[in-house]
C-alpha cells in the first residue's frame, strides 16, 4: 500500500518547505499541495474496493513487544476522513499561496508545520493501531500548538497555544491509559480486531471507554472543554480553517465513530456521548449567535457542530452512522469555505467585525454567493449536503427509529437537535448578513478586489457542498459501508436529497421557519442574550486549575526545598529510621528472629579494657555534641577516633588500628589549620528543639545499626568466606592474610581505592592551584555577571530565595541568578 | 571475553593516566580522551552483542574463583547501560572539547580530562561489578571524580553547591558501607551471586531490613523523594558539561544499583508497596518543583528527580514488563537529560545564564537551537513519536497488566506528572523561545558570529545535534531496545543465569 510513502512524502515536503519559501516566497505553498493531492488521487483510485468492504492495509513494525506498530487500514470511515483531510488540505494550501505575503515573518516555519500537520492528521485517520493513533493524535496537538502560536510575539497567541496544548494533550494522557486498558482487556491493540470482537465482560471496560471519551471530547472541543477552540482563533485564518474547522477537531469525532460499532452499547458510552454532544450543540449555537467577530462566530459555530457530530458518531444506530459520515464531510466543506471567506474579507478589508463591514455583497458578489451557499449548507437548507445530513440526523432520533435508546431519551435528543438546528440557522443567516449585507449605520470601506485565484478556494469548497448535496446518492455507498455493522432492522437508511414527505422533512421546514423568525427578531435575541446571567465559564475553570497547580507547587516546593544541609541530612536519617529501622523494630517485636541472649555465652566484654575504651568513646561523643566552640569539638572528635582505634587494637587488628591512628592524626592536624580561618564558635549549629531532634535522630540511627549488627551476626547462616583464604595463602605466595587480601585476593578493590585517593589528591591540588589563578583573574576585573550570580545564591536569609523559586507564581523572588558559566570570566 | 569485560574499567584508567601526563599538550590530551571513550564504546558494543540473547558472562579478577576473589559480570542490563553511557560520555566530552577550543572556558583546568576518564571508569565498574564491596569501590571512584568535577571553575555558588553534594554523597557512602558490613555479618560473603544464594536461608525479617537499607542507600544517590533535595541544589550550578553528565548518568547508576540489588539479592522480599509510595511521592513532588522554577537548569533538575519516580514505579511492579519498562526508560532518560543540559549550555552562549526572566525569542536568535531544544523536550514530556513516549507506554502498560488499587494510584500520579511535565516544558518554550528577542541577545549572537572561536562553537553545536540524533535513534530503534530490555528483565527476575555464571558448581 502506498500510504506510508504518502506520509513520508508529507514529512519530506515539510523539511524542504522552509528553504523553498525562502527561495520562492509564499508560492512554495503550491508545492505543499502536492502530498495531500497525491493522497486524494491514491485514495480515490482505491475507493471502489474500499467501499466494497476490502480495506487497504499495510503494516510497519516499530515496537512489537509493546504492541506499538504502525498498522494502516483504510476502510470506508477512513476513506471519508482522508478525502476530508487531504482534499480540504490541498485546497487550503493553494489558498495560502495567496493569503501570505512575501517576506512575512515565519511563513517557512508555518508552511512546514502545516504540512506536518496534514501528514499527522492523515495518520490519525488511517491507522489501525491504538498506539499509532495516539502518536499521530499527539503530533496533531503539537503542530496545532506551533500553529496557534505562530505569531509568537503576541502574548495572546502564546497563551492560546499553551492552553490548547495543555487541554488536548493533557486529556490525551488519560486517553492513553484508556487505550492501554482497552488493549489489555481485549488482548490486541488493533482497532479493527477490538471493534470486531469487543471485550464485554471486563469491569474495567467502562473505565477504559470513559478515559478514551475524555480525550476525544477535549480534542473535539466538547463542553466544558471547548474553551480552547475560540482561543485558537488567533492563528492565521487558513490554519483555523484547516485545523480548527475541517481536520484536527474532527479527530475526537473520528475516534468516537471508529469505536462506536463495537462499544456504543456499553454503558455509559451512549449517555455520555448524547449528553455532552447535546450540551455542546446548544451552548455553541447560543454563543455563536452573539459574536461580533466573524471568525469567533464561526468558531462557536464549529463548537456547536462538533457537538452535533459527536452525537451522531456516538449514537450507535444505523441511521445516525449514515448521518455521521455525511455530516463529517458536510461540515468539513462548508466550514472551511466559510473560514476562507472570512480570510478573504479580513485580508482585503482589514477587519472581520460585523459592526464594521457593510456592502461587501455588492463589491464581491462571487464570494458572497459562495459564502451564502456554504452557510445554507450549515443551516440545513436544501439542496445542500448540510440539508441531506440534517434530514438523516432528525430521522435518527425520531420516536421508533432510535433502536437501543429509551424513547424518553430519544425524544429529548430530538428536541435538543431541533433547538440547536434553529440556532444554527439563525447564526448562519447572521453570518451572511453580517459579512455581506448593506448596513445603514456602517460606512463602507475601500479595499482592493481579491484576485480570482484567491477566491477560488472558498468558491470551490462551496461548490462541493452544493454538488454533494444534489448528488448525495454518490456518497451513500460510503456511508452504507461504514454503517453496515449496525443493526438497521432490515431497512437501512440511505443518504438522499428527497425521501418523500417524511416527518423529518416537516421538522426541517419547521427549523427553517423558526430560524428565519429568529433572524428577523435578532434585536430581541440580542437583548435576551445580554439579559442572561453569564454562565460560569469553562475557561475560568482552566485558569483556576492552572493557578491552583502553580500555587500548590510553589507552597510544596518552598517548604521542602529549604536549602539547608542539616535538614537534608536529617531527612535522610529519618528515612533510614522509617524504612529499615521500623522494619527492624517489627522483627524485634514479633520475635521473628531469636534475639541472642544471655543464655548463649553472653559476655559484657572480653577484657575490662574494652569497657574503658567504650566509656571514652561515649563520653567524648556526648561532649562533642554539647560543645559550642570549634577547637575543643575538634579535639574531642579526634579523641573519639583514637578510642575507636583502641577498640581495633583490642580486637586483634593492629594494622587497622595503626592506620586509623595515622588518619586521625593527619586529619586533626589539617583541621587545626583550617580552624585558624574560621570563627571560634559554631554560628550555624541548631539549638533547642532542632538540636534535640538532631541528637535523637543520630542516636536512633546508631542504635539501629548496632542492633542490626547484633542480630545479623547472630543469625549468620554460613561460614564466612574469609575462612577460605587461609588454605590458599600458600598458593598466593604469602603468610600475612590481610596483606594477601589487599594485594592479591581483592587487589581490584585496593587498586580502585588507590584511584580514589589519587583522584582526590589531583582534585584538591587543582582546586588550590586554580583558586590561586582564578583569584588573579578576579582581581583584574572579573565578569560582573558571575560575581552577581555567586553572591545571589549565597543569600542565606530566606531559604526559598536561595532556591530560585519563581516569583511570578506568588511572592518571594529568587535572585539565585544562576552562576554564569565560570568560563566567561 | 575476560579481556573484553575488563576493558571498560581498565582502559579509561589508562586513558586517565595518559591524559594526566599530557596535560601540557591540550590537543593530544583531547585526542587521547576521545580515543579512550571510543574504545569503550566499541567494547560495549561487542559485550552487548554477546549478551543480547540473555547470556551472562562472568570474569574472575585475578583468577581466584568466586566468592574468594572479585567477580566482574556482564549481562544484557550491564552491557546495554555500558553502551549507552559510553556513547553519552563521548558526546559530552566532544562538546567539552568544542567549548575548550572555542576559548569560552579558560577557567577549566587541564585535569578535567583525567578526572572525567576516572569517572568513566567508576561508572563502568559499577555496572560490571559482581561483588558488593567492589560495587562500593566503583561508586567511590565515580563519586570522588564527581566531587572533583563539581568544583571545577569554582565560584562561591559552586563551592556551596559542592558542599551539599559532597556531604550528602559521603553520607550515602557511609550507609552503603554499613550495609555491606551487615550483609557480611549475615551471610559471610560479599559476592553478589553468593549473597543471593545465602540470603535464602536467612530470616525473612532481617532480609527485609537489608532490602530497605539498600533502597535508602541507593535512593539517596538516585534522588528519590524525600532524599532528593541535594540534587536541584547542586546539579544546575555546575558547568554545562558536568551537569549534563551528572544528570544523565550518576542518578542512573544508582537506579541500576537499586535494580541489581532488589532483583538479585532481595527478589524474594516484597518491598513493592514501599517502592510504589516512594515512586508516587518522587514523581509528583519532583515535578511540582519543576513547575515553579525560573531557571531552565533547575527545571530540568527537578524534572530529573520526578522522572526517577517513573523508574521506581516500574521497579515496584516487580514484573518482567515493569522492569523492562524501567530499562527502556533508563536508556531514554540518560540520553534526553544529557541533551537538554547541553542545549542549556548553548543557551548560555547568548545570555550567559539560563534564567527564564531574561531570555526571549530564542527561535529567532537561533532556529537550530530551537529545534535542538524542542525535540528532546517532547521526549522528556513523553510525547510521541519520541523515545519518552515508548518508555512511558512500556511502564503504563506494565502497570495496567499488574493491576491493583495502589498501582492505579501510581498510574494516576504518572499521568499527572506527565501533564505537569508538559506544562513545565512548554512554559520554558513559550517564555524563552517565543517572543521578541532581547537586544543584548542579538548583540551576543552578532558577537559570537564575529568571534574567532568559530570552530569550537561549531563542534559544540554539532555534538548537541548528534545527541539529539541519538535521542531520535533511541526512538527509531525502540523495537530492538525493548526486546533487549525484556530479555534483561527476564534474566534479572529469574536470577539463575547470573548465579550460575558466577558460581558454576554452586557455592563452595
Amino acid at each position: 500500500m502506498l500510504l506510508p510513502f504518502l506520509l513520508a512524502l508529507h514529512a519530506v515536503t515539510a523539511v524542504l518547505l522552509p528553504w523553498l519559501v525562502r527561495v520562492a516566497g509564499p508560492r512554495a505553498f503550491l508545492l505543499a499541495c502536492l502530498p495531500p493531492a497525491a493522497t486524494v488521487v491514491w485514495v480515490l483510485s482505491r475507493a471502489p474496493e474500499i467501499v466494497a468492504g476490502r480495506p487497504a492495509t499495510s503494516s510497519i513494525a516499530w515496537v512489537p513487544a509493546l504492541g506499538i506498530d504502525l498498522d494502516f487500514r483504510v476502510d470506508a470511515l477512513a476513506l471519508a476522513m482522508v478525502l476530508l483531510v487531504s482534499g480540504v488540505g490541498a485546497v487550503i494550501f493553494g489558498y495560502c499561496a495567496r493569503y501570505f505575503h512575501t517576506g512575512e515573518r515565519g511563513i517557512g516555519r508555518l508552511a512546514a508545520v502545516l504540512v506536518l500537520f496534514a501528514g499527522a492528521m492523515l495518520g490519525v485517520v488511517s491507522t489501525d493501531n491504538l498506539f499509532a493513533l495516539f502518536v499521530f493524535w499527539e503530533l496533531t496537538s503539537i503542530t496545532s500548538f506551533l500553529l496557534i502560536g505562530n505569531d509568537d510575539r503576541k502574548e495572546q497567541a502564546r497563551r492560546a497555544a499553551t492552553q490548547a496544548l495543555i487541554t488536548t494533550a493533557g486529556f490525551g494522557l488519560p486517553m492513553l491509559v484508556g487505550f492501554i486498558l482497552l488493549g489489555e482487556i481485549g488482548g490486541s491493540y488493533r482497532i479493527s480486531e477490538l471493534v470486531a470482537a469487543p471485550p464485554t465482560a471486563s469491569p474495567w471496560l467502562p473505565v477504559a471507554l470513559v478515559l478514551i471519551l475524555a480525550g476525544a471530547f477535549a480534542k473535539s472541543a466538547q463542553v466544558p472543554l471547548h474553551y480552547w477552540l475560540p482561543g485558537a482563533m488567533v492563528a492565521p485564518t487558513p490554519v483555523s480553517a484547516y485545523l480548527h474547522a475541517a481536520a484536527m477537531v474532527k479527530g475526537g469525532v473520528y475516534l468516537i465513530a471508529r469505536l462506536a460499532p463495537g462499544f456504543a452499547d456499553v454503558d455509559p458510552w451512549r449517555a455520555l456521548v448524547l449528553t455532552f454532544g447535546l450540551a455542546t450543540m446548544l451552548i455553541g449555537g447560543w454563543r455563536a449567535l452573539r459574536q461580533d467577530d466573524l471568525k469567533l462566530l464561526l468558531a462557536y459555530g464549529t463548537v456547536s457542530q462538533l457537538g452535533f457530530l459527536t452525537l451522531l458518531a456516538g449514537a450507535g444506530t444505523q441511521v445516525a452512522a449514515v448521518a455521521a459520515i455525511g455530516a463529517l464531510l458536510a461540515h468539513g466543506f462548508f466550514k472551511s469555505a466559510l473560514f476562507l471567506t472570512v480570510g478573504v474579507i479580513d485580508h482585503q478589508a482589514g477587519t472581520r467585525s460585523i459592526g464594521a463591514l457593510s456592502g461587501l455583497g455588492r463589491r464581491m458578489p462571487v464570494l458572497a454567493a459562495a459564502a451564502a451557499l456554504a452557510a445554507a449548507s450549515m443551516a440545513g437548507v436544501p439542496p445542500m449536503l448540510g440539508f441531506v445530513v440534517k434530514e438523516a440526523a432528525l430521522e435518527a432520533f425520531l420516536p421508533g427509529h432510535a433502536a437501543g435508546m429509551p424513547p424518553g431519551a430519544a425524544a429529548a435528543v430530538l428536541t435538543g437537535v431541533l433547538l440547536a438546528s434553529i440556532l444554527t440557522f439563525a447564526y448562519s443567516a447572521r453570518f451572511v448578513w453580517g459579512a455581506f449585507a448593506d448596513k445603514a449605520a456602517v460606512s463602507e470601506r475601500r479595499f482592493p478586489h481579491p484576485s480570482a485565484a484567491f477566491v477560488a478556494a472558498p468558491v470551490s469548497l462551496a461548490a462541493v457542498s452544493l454538488a454533494t448535496g444534489a448528488l448525495a446518492f454518490l456518497l451513500d455507498p460510503l456511508a452504507q459501508s461504514y454503517a453496515a455493522p449496525f443493526d438497521a432492522g432490515g431497512q437501512p437508511y440511505h443518504l438522499a436529497l428527497w425521501h418523500g414527505p417524511t416527518p423529518a422533512l416537516g421538522l426541517s421546514a419547521l427549523v427553517i421557519a423558526v430560524g428565519v423568525l429568529l433572524f428577523y427578531r435578532r434585536e430581541g435575541v440580542a437583548r435576551i442574550q445580554r439579559a442572561m446571567p453569564r454562565w460560569p465559564d469553562a475557561e475560568t475553570g482552566y485558569h483556576l486549575f492552572v493557578h491552583a497547580t502553580y500555587a500548590f507547587a510553589l507552597g510544596v516546593t518552598r517548604r521542602l526545598q529549604s536549602g539547608s544541609l542539616p535538614v537534608y541530612l536529617g531527612v535522610i536519617l529519618a528515612m533510614l529510621l522509617a524504612l529499615p529501622g521500623a522494619r527492624l523494630v517489627v522483627v524485634l517485636v514479633t520475635g521473628d528472629v531469636a534475639a541472642p541472649g544471655a543464655g548463649e555465652g553472653f559476655r559484657v566484654w572480653n577484657s575490662p579494657l574494652e569497657g574503658v575504651v567504650a566509656l571514652l568513646i561515649v563520653v567524648t561523643a556526648v561532649a562533642t555534641v554539647r560543645e559550642h566552640r570549634r577547637f575543643p569539638a575538634l579535639i574531642l572528635i579526634s579523641a573519639m577516633g583514637f578510642g575507636i582505634a583502641g577498640l581495633f587494637a583490642l580486637y586483634g587488628a593492629p594494622d587497622l588500628a595503626l592506620t586509623l591512628v595515622l588518619v586521625e592524626t593527619l586529619t586533626t592536624v589539617i583541621l587545626v589549620f583550617v580552624l585558624r580561618r574560621l570563627p571560634a564558635t559554631f554560628g550555624t549549629r541548631p539549638n533547642g528543639w532542632g538540636k534535640r531532634l538532631t541528637v535523637l535522630l543520630c542516636a536512633a540511627t546508631g542504635t539501629f545499626i548496632a542492633v542490626s549488627l547484633w542480630l545479623m551476626t547472630a543469625a549468620r547462616t554460613d561460614a564466612p568466606v574469609s575462612l577460605g583464604y587461609a588454605p590458599r595463602a600458600h598458593e598466593a605466595g604469602g603468610d600475612n592474610l590481610v596483606n594477601l587480601i589487599l594485594a592479591d585476593f581483592r587487589a581490584l578493590d585496593t587498586f580502585g581505592e588507590v584511584v580514589v585517593l589519587a583522584t582526590a589528591a589531583i582534585a584538591v591540588a587543582s582546586l588550590v592551584l586554580l583558586n590561586r589563578r582564578a583569584r588573579v583573574v578576579e582581581e583584574s576585573g572579573a565578569d560582573p555577571l558571575e560575581e552577581e550570580g555567586a553572591a545571589g545564591s549565597d543569600g542565606e536569609g530566606d531559604p526559598a530565595a536561595g532556591n530560585g523559586l519563581a516569583a511570578g507564581a506568588g511572592g518571594t523572588g529568587a535572585d539565585s541568578g544562576p552562576a554564569g558559566e565560570g568560563d566567561r570570566s | 571475553m575476560n579481556l573484553l569485560i575488563a576493558v571498560p574499567f581498565v582502559v579509561p584508567l589508562l586513558g586517565a593516566a595518559a591524559t594526566l601526563l599530557l596535560r601540557r599538550a591540550p590537543r593530544a590530551q583531547q585526542v587521547a580522551s576521545a580515543v579512550t571513550l571510543a574504545v569503550v564504546i566499541a567494547d560495549s558494543t561487542l559485550l552487548l552483542a554477546a549478551t543480547a540473547d540473555g547470556t551472562v558472562v562472568a570474569s574472575q579478577a585475578g583468577g581466584w574463583a568466586a566468592p574468594l576473589g572479585i567477580t566482574l559480570v556482564v549481562d544484557p542490563l550491564a552491557a546495554l547501560l555500558l553502551l549507552v553511557s559510553s556513547v553519552v560520555l563521548l558526546i559530552v566530552l566532544l562538546y567539552a572539547i568544542g567549548q575548550d577550543i572555542s576559548g569560552l572556558s579558560r577557567a577549566v583546568p587541564q585535569v578535567f580530562h583525567p578526572i572525567y576518564l576516572v569517572l568513566t571508569a567508576g561508572v563502568c565498574l559499577s555496572f560490571l561489578s559482581g561483588d558488593l564491596f567492589n560495587l562500593f569501590v566503583g561508586f567511590e571512584i565515580m563519586l570522588t571524580a564527581s566531587y572533583a568535577l563539581i568544583t571545577q571553575a569554582p565560584t562561591r555558588a559552586r563551592v556551596r553547591a559542592s558542599m551539599i553534594y559532597t556531604v550528602v554523597g559521603l553520607t550515602s557512602s557511609i550507609f552503603f558501607l554499613t550495609g555491606i558490613a551487615l550483609v557480611y555479618a549475615l551471610t559471610g560473603t560479599v559476592n553478589l551471586a553468593d549473597v543471593a544464594e545465602k540470603l535464602g536461608a536467612a530470616p525473612a525479617g532481617l532480609r527485609m531490613v537489608l532490602a530497605l537499607l539498600f533502597l535508602v542507600v541507593f535512593g539517596i544517590k538516585a534522588a528519590i523523594v524525600p532524599m532528593h533535595f541535594w540534587l536541584p541544589d547542586s546539579y544546575p550550578v555546575a558547568i554545562t558539561r558536568i551537569s549534563a553528565i551528572f544528570a544523565a548518568l550518576l542518578t542512573k547508576v544508582a537506579v541500576y544499583a537499586i535494580i541489581r540489588t532488589q532483583t538479585l539479592l532481595f527478589g524474594r522480599d516484597d518491598v513493592s508497596t514501599v517502592m510504589m509510595w516512594i515512586a508516587i511521592a518522587t514523581m509528583v513532588i519532583g515535578i511540582l518543583g519543576a513547575l515553579v522554577q525560573d531557571d531552565i537548569n533547575r527545571i530540568m533538575s527537578f524534572a530529573l528527580v520526578s522522572h526517577i519516580g517513573f523508574m521506581v514505579f516500574g521497579l515496584a511492579l516487580n514484573s518482567v514488563a515493569g522492569i523492562a519498562g524501567v530499562l527502556v526508560y533508563l536508556v531514554h532518560h540518560i540520553v534526553v537529560q544529557a541533551t537538554l543540559f547541553l542545549v542549556n549550555g548553548l543557551i548560555r552562549q547568548y545570555v550567559g545564564h539560563t534564567s527564564l526572566r531574561s531570555i526571549r525569542g530564542l527561535t529567532v536568535v537561533s532556529p537550530l537551537l530551537a529545534i535542538f531544544f524542542f525535540l528532546p523536550a517532547l521526549s522528556l514530556a513523553g510525547l510521541p513519536p519520541m523515545s519518552g513516549f515508548v518508555a512511558k507506554v512500556a511502564l503504563f502498560q506494565a502497570g495496567v497488566q499488574a493491576g491493583g488499587w495502589l498501582i492505579y494510584l501510581g498510574l494516576t500520579a504518572g499521568v499527572l506528572t506527565s501533564l505537569f511535565t508538559l506544562m513545565a516544558i512548554f512554559r520554558v518554550w513559550a517564555r524563552a523561545f517565543w517572543g521578541t528577542p532581547l537586544p543584548d541577545m542579538l548583540e551576543a549572537r552578532a558577537e559570537l558570529r564575529r568571534g574567532p572561536d568559530f570552530v569550537g562553537r561549531r563542534l559544540m553545536a554539532a555534538t548537541t545535534g548528534t545527541m539529539v540524533g541519538v535521542g531520535l535513534l533511541v526512538a527509531a530503534a525502540a523495537g530492538p531496545l525493548t526486546d533487549i530490555a525484556f530479555t534483561a528483565a527476564r534474566d534479572l527476575l529469574d536470577g539463575r543465569a547470573y548465579i550460575e555464571a558466577v558460581l558454576p558448581e554452586g557455592a563452595p
